[in-house]
């Protein structure tokens, strides 16, 4: 069952409409992400969540009981969702004990308690408690606003870009850290983000929002592999789109014959890989047997030929450009694939390699 | 940035040097605590007739009498002009004030100067009881200052003890009846009174009925009939007479500082003053003190001051600093 | 630069010393018998009243006005924001010449409290505005988040983060009422400042007024320490980074109309009734109170004393705004505090003792302008010094090393990049010191060169003749000058606090 249901949701500010009918259903316990680049109007999503502004128009309902609809509205501190702010906007004139214990009641004789406990929670030390905010890094910074927001025992949770201030190596920890967290106490979670990462690796749906619209709402899995549009492709990973005729599951493609995940047959399909998808392999001696043993296995389609344009090495991984060599049967596909490999994978320029590609590709509307 | 430090620095110690030395050019100066509208007269019709120039620095009487005490020889003033005596007893019992021209004490009457011819009376002003007409009949009035200090008086009368004026008529109280009784008096005086500052207040104060009558000196209220009569419309003087120190006659004085470096100009303009031109002005103009000139003729809308019966004082006796310390002392300062 | 500060912050301890070494010529038994004195404890009973009720109202109403025009959709905002700045261009001694001549009688600790209140809260709207406009409003949300209704949101977050605007504009307040002069005088109200003026008329120097003026320079250390005590040495500063979000307006809704008239009140108390009264006596004196020779003299001299003052002011503040930016220590922090408290010291303190020792031991300084204008620089330094130093900390020495790296002599260099951008927030503190010049009244009667009448003393002196009409072009003049200088530290607050 769902513990938040919006319908509908619109915001304006002045003439800028910055919501544009949201609809979205969070079910109990799950972590669902809303990624967007900047200005999409996700942060404002989840201020309206908190009641922190009010929608102009649609319902938002938590638990069966309406919050805003348009004209009535609960005040945030009457919802008791939890929040956590992109830089943990903790009080700088408060402890860190303080901090945590704002939302308790201070006559609570377990406030001290629970205040201890909240901190090991979140994986600080108890000699942190007398600090104060400016004395902490910005991880543990995060992390007491987390403990702030959990000394309510709130049904929601939201996050509102809390690692996007933390450096890289930090914020997969934090994040993997937050995620068992709020696993373990059964906190339903709403992740507002711009990193399609974070977002994809974070949380069990994914709502990608653009100019104050879902795009697509679903499993991370399946926005990635099976994006509606090119935008959501796009902006989810790197893609390789092309138009190519598809019949009987199987697309006719400069990579060759790739199968699809569709069975009608359409002209013109827009056919989306993602670049991992495609392989590179050394190209067959004109002696050697016709198939691979993964083609003969089913698990590889296509195969055309390319030459090795350009190469990046960065370590563990390289950047390799294959401009295609056209065969005359096919449509050409004139601009190089951008593919990543394992840097162990020595290539050149100019190397000739036999393209193929893994699984299936995916046919956009 | 040391030059351009030390150029911003020169620049200003330019400006300083210059503005300094254009204050004090040719012409006298004069340490005046007389009304600056009065002094102003005087100084315009003297500079008129003379072509003397001359730059006035306002104040009060005690603070220019100490000031030049503690400027002593070195004092930039060349003439010193008062409301009330005690200052000029206060500079001449330092011995800093040069001898008057025998013809500039010749005009002015013997009772209205000291003996030693050091300076000489400019006006005179009478103490008053000014009161409300509406608060008081003339058989509440007070018979003498002293009564005053009754506690039937207590809130209803006002005076400003930090001006010059008062503090004058307590040096005649201090004069005519001793330390004992003048502190006794100052007590009971801080008890009853409300204090205010200049006596144009007081009188204002007393128009209004926020307190009964005040003790002031009397051309305050001619000032404000000349005017609009805003301030006085419900007051009445009322002069003790009888020789009471309240019915005390203050000199205002002028002298001439040995310092000064323009004797000449200097006496020429305390001669003026006491002269006919100066006394005039007392006369005619809108200050409503006292001529004192032999021949001069004071406004003829005041009592005249032969019919006010002041007690005799000295001036030079009056001790300024003796008043200050009772006054001090009874916490009216 | 070391030795110019120290030679500013020594200048700077002359008033103190003078009072201590008064003391010490007198004696202790005459000293103590002047300072434990009845006379003394009305004196710091009326001084502590003033203090105790007008210090606090003048925070509330702060808050409340700096509220309604930083954080709610009360109309005109804008408007109402300037206006609650602009009573500064108005003298105090103007608000009560007003007050009084417009209901007679009004006087004693009431009227005292309520013109003080109204000459001097912009004092504390100023910082507390700022504050306002800049405190990161992630922290209510995380507040209302919590639990928390929008009340106890301004009281558990919103106040306790204003607490060093509140305190740094309460102590000026503060230190404003213990060195007004001319306000109490009109409302017969004796202050420490008012006594020492008396017996300064009365004996010109004489130790009565050195050792009240002792006892009142305890009064502002006193406060200095409780401020420094309530203030703590907690950093309040925005934690994190990123953007703070635009600010959400409260919705008034029904309490429009209220706080309007809460707004409009203060404006016609604070400005209509000084306009109002000044506007009420020019119509009465008519085109005789224009003595236009008699009022020009006075502005010009008024003009040449605030700007070379102001000037001074900026160079005295030069070398102490370098140190605590490019050089900053013990010894700096030692010398920078004097200034501070120096500045603190009321002006009659400060002109007391330039006199006496001018007569005494420097007779050539005595009556200048040198004079004069060092103890202007002397109470204004604290003003120069704030705004100098924030603007050098805007030019940090790199930009000096990049000019240098390409190519500029060191000097040139300085000009292009530190002059260049310290020099707006020079312009303004000493604008600042300016405007104090202008309204300053009992240092300027005690030092000034002989011959010299400025605005505030032409005012004076004919209000102290009860020629209100007359006194009422010099009033008009002194606001109308002040008024850019208000707008300019309007402006500049919205600047500072939109960093």
């Amino acid at each position: 069952m769902s513990v938040l249901e919006l319908k509908n949701v619109k915001r304006r500010y002045g003439a800028v409409t910055a919501l544009d009918g949201v609809d979205l259903e969070v079910a109990a316990g799950s972590r669902t992400a809303i990624v967007g680049p900047s200005g999409c109007g996700k942060t404002t999503l989840l201020r309206l969540i908190a009641g922190f502004e009010t929608p102009h128009e649609g319902i938002i309902a938590m638990d069966g009981r309406t919050l805003a609809d348009g004209k009535l509205c609960v005040p945030a501190y009457r919802r008791g969702i939890g929040v956590v702010m992109q830089d943990g906007a903790l009080f700088p004139h408060l402890t860190v004990a303080e901090n945590i214990g704002f939302g308790l009641s201070r006559k609570d004789v377990h406030r001290e308690k629970v205040i201890g406990e909240l901190i090991q929670t979140v994986g600080l030390g108890s000699e942190c408690l007398s600090r104060r905010p400016h004395q902490l890094s910005g991880g543990q910074q995060q992390r007491v606003a987390l403990a702030r927001a959990m000394a309510m025992k709130p049904r929601l949770m939201l996050l509102d870009e809390p690692f996007s201030a933390l450096d890289t190596g930090l914020r997969a920890t934090m994040r993997k850290a937050v995620e068992r967290l709020l696993e373990a106490a059964r906190i339903t979670t709403i992740l507002v983000t711009h990193d399609q990462a974070e977002a994809l690796s974070f949380a069990d749906q994914v709502a990608v929002m653009r100019e104050g619209k879902f795009l697509q709402v679903g499993k991370p899995r399946d926005l990635y592999m099976k994006p509606a549009s090119r935008m959501v492709a796009e902006f989810l990973g790197d893609a390789i789109v092309f138009s190519a005729p598809v019949a009987d599951g199987f697309a006719q493609t400069p990579l060759g014959r790739i199968a699809v995940d569709m069975a009608e047959t359409q002209e013109n399909a827009r056919i989306m890989l993602r670049p991992e998808q495609v392989i590179l392999q050394p190209a067959l001696q004109e002696n050697d047997a016709t198939t691979t043993s993964d083609e003969l296995m089913g698990a590889v389609s296509g195969a055309a030929s390319g030459v090795v344009s350009e190469v990046e090495f960065a370590g563990a991984t390289s950047t390799i450009a294959v401009k295609l060599l056209n065969d005359p049967d096919r449509p050409g596909y004139e601009v190089p694939l951008v593919l990543k490999g394992p840097g162990i994978e020595a290539r050149s320029v100019g190397d000739i390699v036999r393209v193929v590609v893994r699984g299936t590709a995916h046919v956009l509307q | 940035m040391r030059q351009t430090l030390a150029s911003i620095a020169g620049a200003l110690a330019l400006a300083m040097i210059a503005s300094t030395a254009s204050a004090q050019d040719d012409g006298i100066l004069v340490y005046n605590a007389q009304h600056e509208s009065l002094a102003k007269a005087w100084v315009d019709g003297f500079t008129k007739e003379t072509g003397i120039k001359v730059t006035v620095r306002n104040g009060g009487d005690a603070e220019f009498g100490n000031q030049i005490v503690a400027e002593g020889a070195n004092s930039p003033a060349d003439v010193f002009l008062t409301e009330n005596s005690p200052a000029m007893a206060l500079v001449d019992a330092a011995g800093l004030f040069a001898p008057l021209d025998a013809d500039t004490l010749a005009q002015v009457g013997e009772q209205y100067r000291p003996a030693n011819g050091h300076w000489i009376g400019i006006a005179a002003r009478s103490t008053v009881f000014a009161y409300n007409k509406s608060k008081l009949t003339a058989d509440q009035l007070p018979k003498s200052m002293l009564d005053l200090a009754d506690p039937m008086w207590k809130g209803r009368w006002g005076a400003s003890p930090s001006g010059a004026d008062f503090q004058a008529i307590v040096g005649a109280l201090l004069e005519l009846k001793g330390e004992q009784a003048t502190a006794d008096w100052l007590r009971a005086m801080k008890e009853n009174f409300k204090p205010y500052r200049g006596n144009s207040t007081v009188m204002k104060a007393v128009n209004a009925g926020e307190i009964d009558g005040g003790l002031i000196y009397h051309y305050y209220l001619f000032g404000d009939r000349a005017k609009t009569g805003e301030n006085s419309k419900n007051v009445e003087l009322h002069y003790f007479r009888n020789e009471d120190p309240g019915a005390f006659v203050s000199i205002s004085g002028g002298g001439v500082l040995a310092s000064s470096k323009h004797p000449k100009e200097a006496q020429a303009f305390i001669k003026w003053v006491t002269g006919k031109g100066g006394q005039d002005i007392l006369k005619n103009g809108t200050s409503f003190e006292y001529a004192v000139g032999k021949d001069a003729e004071s406004n003829p809308a005041l009592v005249p001051l032969k019919e006010l019966d002041a007690p005799k004082v000295e001036p030079a006796n009056l001790n300024s600093k003796k008043v200050t310390d009772l006054m001090t002392a009874a916490g009216l300062l | 630069m070391q030795i110019a500060a120290g030679l500013v912050s020594l200048l700077a301890l002359v008033p103190v010393g003078f009072i201590v070494w008064v003391a010490w010529q007198t004696g202790w038994e005459i000293s103590a018998s002047l300072i434990f004195r009845p006379r003394v404890g009305e004196l710091l009973w009326n001084t502590g009243l003033l203090l105790f009720f007008a210090i606090p109202s003048s925070m509330v109403l702060a808050v409340a006005l700096a509220w309604l025009t930083e954080r709610s959709d009360l109309p005109g905002r804008r408007y109402w924001a300037w206006l609650c700045v602009a009573p500064l261009a108005v003298p105090a001694f103007v608000h009560s010449y007003a007050w009084v001549t417009l209901i007679p009688g009004f006087e004693g600790p009431l009227a005292s409290i309520l013109i003080s209140v109204l000459a001097y809260f912009p004092f504390v709207y100023l910082p507390v505005a700022a504050t306002l406009r800049r405190l990161d409003p992630a922290l209510e949300d995380a507040a209302a988040s919590l639990g928390f209704a929008p009340r106890l949101v301004f009281l558990r977050v919103v106040l306790p983060q204003l607490r060093l605007a509140l305190c740094g504009g309460a102590l000026l307040v503060g230190l404003h009422l213990l060195a007004e002069y001319g306000l109490y005088v009109f409302v017969r109200y004796d202050t420490f400042t008012t006594a020492i003026v008396d017996q300064f008329q009365s004996t010109f120097n004489g130790p009565a007024a050195t050792m009240l003026a002792g006892v009142l320079v305890a009064c502002c250390l006193g406060l200095l320490a409780i401020e420094a005590a309530v203030r703590g040495n907690s950093r309040y500063s925005r934690v994190g980074s990123g953007a703070p979000r635009n600010l959400v307006k409260a919705r008034l809704g029904g309490s429009t109309i209220p706080c309007l008239s809460l707004m409009a009140l203060t404006a016609a108390l604070s400005l209509g009734v000084p306009l109002a009264t000044i506007g009420r006596w020019l119509a009465i004196g008519g085109a005789a109170v224009w003595r236009v020779d008699a009022i020009g003299l006075a502005l010009g001299q008024t003009i040449v004393l605030a700007v070379l003052g102001g000037l001074l002011t900026t160079a005295m503040a030069v070398p102490m705004g370098w140190l605590s930016n490019r050089a900053p220590g013990r010894l700096q922090r030692v010398l920078e505090g004097t200034n501070y408290v120096v500045g603190s010291l009321p002006g009659v303190v400060v002109a007391l003792a330039l006199v006496t020792i001018t007569v005494r031991v420097a007779l050539p300084l005595y009556q200048t302008m040198t004079t004069i204008l060092l103890a202007y620089a002397l109470m204004f330094l604290p003003r120069s010094l704030l705004s100098l130093r924030a603007s050098i900390a805007q030019a940090p020495v790199e930009l000096e090393h990049a000019a240098a790296s390409l190519g500029r002599s060191p000097v040139r260099a300085l000009w292009a990049t530190t002059i260049r951008l310290a020099a707006p927030g020079a312009a303004a503190g000493m604008a600042m010191s300016s405007l104090g010049i202008m309204n300053e009244l009992p240092a300027t009667q005690m030092l000034a060169p002989n011959g010299t009448r400025t605005l505030a003393m032409g005012f004076w002196a004919l209000s102290g003749e009860l020629d209100y009409a007359a006194a009422a072009p010099y009033a008009l003049v002194m606001v109308l000058i002040s008024l850019p200088f208000t707008w300019l530290l309007h402006v500049q607050s919205k600047r500072m606090a939109g960093r």
